[in-house]
């Protein structure tokens, strides 16, 4: 079977009146890699997604499916499905006749048709709801319907357009895992636009983070939390985010405020520091070389509490920074506490660029 | 719902556009500045407008002109002296006046009444309102050949015992039948009941009375509903044939499609000017239409798609 | 729709809404009462009497009216022609308004001028729109005739034929209803999702595909409320049929209501016609009845 990889090539997709959706994306996606294209709403993922299903035409750059290039070519004859996010069933039809839908229309026989619909339903368990119309299922039930219409055609890719987004928080959690057990049986090249970053981080082999049209950054779940490329991508994944706190180097020591913060390697100047809450600790007394903060509220969230503290960092205003701290943590509003950072932890981003600073090495473990 | 009929939409076809097109489509808008559609919405559209077209360009042409074949399709020279033949010829001043003043007062009057009573029947629990709601929209299902002779007769008498304005052959006895009618009440009741209630309930606990809410609050928040409704009724009244024939014999209180009528009795073949008196009748209405197209398609499209 | 109706709670703050509600519907009452129910009432008891509407002695004559009824050559001829009007107005309103909306279902420059061209129809009175198609299909000077001359087709004589004159009011009303088709249909089209095209396009339906397996089913309402009011409008056609042709020629184009006004107001034998009011009555309950029943097989709401 040929490579069903699928490659943008500086896609840019422009609207008139001069909106840019996308800028010059370039991106390969390996056959049979589970992609996940995550961002802020207006950040070109959904844009990427349907210039590659052919509902949009790009403005310039080519689109290749399994190494031929699929700009002149229409929806139906580019060998891919789509779920949608609201799904998009047939209402007229049922269950049956919407998996069925898309194999007819390339003339499959019938009795390959119903094999392949009965052994798709069967592997989504909604075989016993084939007879049924759309409006008699659950969301959950529907959901399952879309992919399954996907999957009965063995698409060369797969794609997703948020479709957990209107499941109920519970059932979004189980299908979850039910959709990375189905990547494993059925490794199809798969392209997934989500804003959920949970979702991201654990369905995806890789994630692109994108924003403005334009790509943060590419690579594993552990490559974008533990050595984010930018400011923007330390603050949009993780949650809570990365605290990102404005301060500067001086003589080799890192300042926030007024205080010094420890010995860093790195040129003087202005940078923005970031810090995970769980990277981050509390002391009740401020000792010279912690940043002095005072306490705003706490959050108690059962297994930790989430201290949500304010730091004297630049001129007048004060900077939020929350703290990961013991479930039993208990602290005033208005007490003065001091916050240390780990070292390895403590990441340096370009006070304008927001570009990071650092190379973090992977930390490895005995 | 809220299909947007007036203005260009989202991509219809889910911005499919051309690259779904057949073959001869897509080979036209590589070669075209514009999309090939318009290759066929310019000659319907064209197609649909030519009746009206052609009477005004009859409009504009002598007798001579029009009663020749094959037939003069740019007139010499304009003859806009036919408008002021045709008005010189009919009453179409006083025409207008009736039908203006008719449609008038049928307008504000089910206005009002469809609005009390359709808040009423929305929001107001009273003895009776179940049956009193299906009696009254029972009347919708009659059609108004069954009621137009018992009501030639009930606005006979009115005229004669009560007050003549309202009677046989006076513009009172166009308006007296319409003065309410049951789908205004049903349209507006179901717009009220879409109306959330914890507004009114919220103007009730600041102490506003029942009638209050209903002036200060609902129908304020109605006016897309009331528009709609007041497109309809304008154009049902303008257009109304059959009551004004039945009722109205003097000229002088004739409304305009009963004059246009009467105008064309008596000129018949003189198509020039018969032509001018059709275009002053239906220019009129065409205006307003156009003008407020928002709400003539709404009114269509709100009960069309109610099922 | 109903969830919000406050009437199913206690009214929080009460007061006497017996007074209140019948205060304000009190107007509508009185108005459809005297004019919209009494009439049917009238109607009724008039179709069991002799009247002229002029002098106040109306003798009851029993089922006579509906007796003269059947066996009138010239009713059952207006019934016929009522028939064939419908049945040839109905689906072309329909056909044309679907065919004129799908090519208005797009967005492109100009595209509300179109429809606005489309809609138009809609405020052109009965009256304008007898007159405008009695000049085009004029025999000797008629535009239509010209169109056939320079296709080598002999003229017609149109609406003073006896054998084509029902046909060109076919036409006219066509035109004439046409923007209300189009609307009704443009709405429903707009209705269908933009995801169900978008879906069906990469499951390889071509557009004219798409058309019929997608878009053509979910019009459902929308046909079921054209053919409806389409039918109820059609069974009742009178004003086109008086300005252009009274009927005729030669009784060619009489329909139900032209002949239940001519026997009401110009022969004033109006017990009589009140009789055919009541059988059209009954003939339109029965129609409506019957498509709804129809209609829950064939109608899909999403």
């Amino acid at each position: 079977m040929a490579l069903a990889q699928v490659e943008f090539c500086d896609v840019t997709r422009r609207y008139p009146g001069g909106v840019v959706a996308l800028n010059g994306l370039d991106l390969t996606v390996a056959d049979g890699e589970f992609l996940i294209l995550v961002g802020p709403s207006g950040c070109g993922k959904s844009t990427a997604l349907r210039l590659l299903a052919g509902l949009d035409k790009p403005t310039s750059g080519e689109i290749r499916i399994g190494g031929r290039t699929v700009n002149q070519l229409g929806p139906g004859a580019r060998d891919i499905a789509m779920v949608f996010q609201n799904y998009a069933l047939y209402p007229h039809m049922s269950v049956y006749a919407n998996l069925a839908y898309g194999l007819r229309q390339r003339k499959t026989p019938k009795r390959e048709i119903h094999a392949r619909v009965h052994d798709t339903a069967k592997l989504l368990e909604i075989d016993e709801l084939l007879d049924r119309k759309p409006g008699q299922l659950s969301g959950g039930q529907r959901q399952r319907v879309a992919m399954g219409r996907a999957l009965v055609r063995k698409p060369q890719a797969f794609l997703l357009d948020e479709p957990l987004s209107n499941l109920d928080a519970k059932l979004r959690t189980q299908v979850r895992g039910d959709l990375k057990r189905l990547h494993r049986e059925v490794a199809v090249t798969s392209i997934y636009v989500t804003h959920d970053q949970v979702e991201a981080m654990t369905l995806g082999d890789r994630l692109c983070v994108m924003s403005k049209g334009e790509v943060q950054q590419l690579g594993t779940t552990d490559d974008i939390y533990n050595r984010p490329a930018n400011t923007f991508v330390a603050a949009f994944m993780g949650s809570p985010p990365m605290n990102l706190i404005p301060g500067v180097i001086r003589s080799g020591t890192m300042h926030i405020g007024d205080s010094a913060a420890g010995l860093i390697a790195a040129p003087d100047g202005p940078v923005t520091v970031g810090v995970r809450p769980e990277h981050a600790h509390l002391h009740t007394s401020c000792q010279p070389g912690m940043v002095p903060a005072s306490i705003d509220f706490c959050e108690p969230l059962g297994s930790h509490v989430l201290v949500n503290t304010l730091v004297e960092a630049k001129g007048p205003e004060r900077v939020r920074v929350i703290v990961q701290a013991p479930p039993d943590t208990m602290l005033d509003p208005g007490t003065r506490v001091g916050l240390t950072m780990a070292p390895e932890k403590t990441y340096l981003f370009d006070a304008e660029t927001g570009v990071a600073q650092r190379a973090r090495e992977r930390i490895t473990l005995p | 719902m809220t299909a947007d009929l007036q203005a260009t939409s989202a991509p219809p076809n889910g911005g499919l556009g051309d690259q779904e097109a057949p073959a001869v489509g897509r080979w036209l808008s590589w070669r075209l500045p514009f999309s090939p559609w318009h290759l066929v919405l310019v000659p319907l559209s064209f197609l649909l407008l030519v009746p009206l077209l052609w009477i005004v360009i009859t409009s504009l042409e002598t007798e001579g002109e029009a009663n020749h074949f094959p037939p003069v399709l740019v007139p010499a020279h304009p003859r806009f002296a036919n408008y002021a033949d045709a008005w010189a010829a009919a009453p179409f001043g006083q025409f207008f006046l009736n039908s203006a003043l008719v449609t008038l007062v049928v307008l504000l009057s089910n206005l009002i009444v469809c609005s009390l009573a359709g808040y009423a029947f929305a929001r107001i629990r009273f003895l009776g309102r179940g049956a009193l709601f299906v009696t009254l929209m029972a009347t919708l299902m009659v059609p108004f050949q069954v009621t137009m002779i018992p009501v030639f007769l009930i606005v006979k008498w009115i005229g004669s015992n009560v007050w003549d304005g309202l009677g046989i052959d006076h513009i009172g006895a166009l308006m007296l039948p319409n003065l309410a009618t049951a789908f205004g009440i049903f349209f507006l009741r179901q717009f009220f009941l879409t109306i959330p209630v914890e507004l009114e309930e919220a103007a009730r606990v600041d102490g506003t009375s029942r009638i209050g809410v209903l002036f200060k609050i609902v129908l304020p928040l109605s006016l897309p509903a009331l528009s709609t409704l007041a497109a309809l009724t304008v154009l049902t009244s303008w257009n109304d044939f059959l009551w004004p024939l039945i009722v109205i014999t003097s000229h002088d209180q004739m409304t305009i499609p009963l004059g246009l009528s009467y105008f064309q009795g008596a000129h018949r073949v003189r198509w020039p000017i018969l032509m001018a008196a059709n275009v002053m009748s239906l220019l009129p209405m065409l205006l307003v239409f156009v003008g407020a197209q928002r709400y003539f398609v709404q009114s269509v499209a709100s009960t069309g798609l109610k099922g | 729709m109903s969830g919000n109706d406050v009437s199913a709670r206690r009214p929080r703050v009460g007061g006497s809404d017996n007074l209140t509600g019948w205060a304000l519907v009190s107007p509508a009452v009185v108005l459809i009462g005297v004019f919209g129910l009494l009439p049917v009432l009238m109607s009724l008891a008039l179709s069991f009497q002799k009247s002229d509407l002029l002098s106040p002695e109306t003798p009851w004559v029993g089922v006579e009216n509906y007796r003269k009824l059947a066996d009138d050559p010239v009713f059952a001829e207006a019934i016929k022609h009522t028939i064939v009007f419908t049945a040839l107005f109905v689906p072309g309103t329909m056909l044309v308004g679907l065919l004129v909306a799908a090519a208005m279902n797009r967005s492109l420059r100009f595209i509300s001028v179109y429809r606005t061209a489309a809609y138009v129809t809609m405020a052109v009175s009965t009256i304008s729109e007898g007159i405008i198609f009695l000049w085009l299909t004029d025999r000797d000077y008629g535009l239509v005739n010209a169109a056939l001359n320079a296709f080598g087709m002999p003229s017609q004589a149109f609406l003073a034929s006896p054998s084509q004159a029902l046909f060109v009011i076919v036409a006219m009303t066509i035109w004439g209803w046409t923007g209300f088709s189009v609307i009704v249909y443009l709405a429903a089209l707009q209705g269908v999702p933009a995801e169900l095209h978008e879906a069906a396009a990469i499951d390889g339906a071509s557009a004219f595909t798409r058309f019929r397996t997608i878009t053509v089913p979910m019009l459902g309402p929308a046909n079921l409320f054209l053919v409806v009011w389409l039918t109820i409008n059609a069974l009742q056609l009178f004003d086109e049929v008086y300005v252009t042709t009274r009927g005729g020629p030669l009784r060619a184009t009489t329909v139900i209501v032209y002949y239940l006004w001519d026997r009401a107001f110009v022969h004033f034998d109006a017990g009589y016609a009140a009789a055919m009011a009541y059988v059209l009555f009954v003939v339109i309950v029965v129609i409506t009845a019957l498509q709804f029943r129809l209609s829950r097989r064939y109608v899909h709401y999403s």
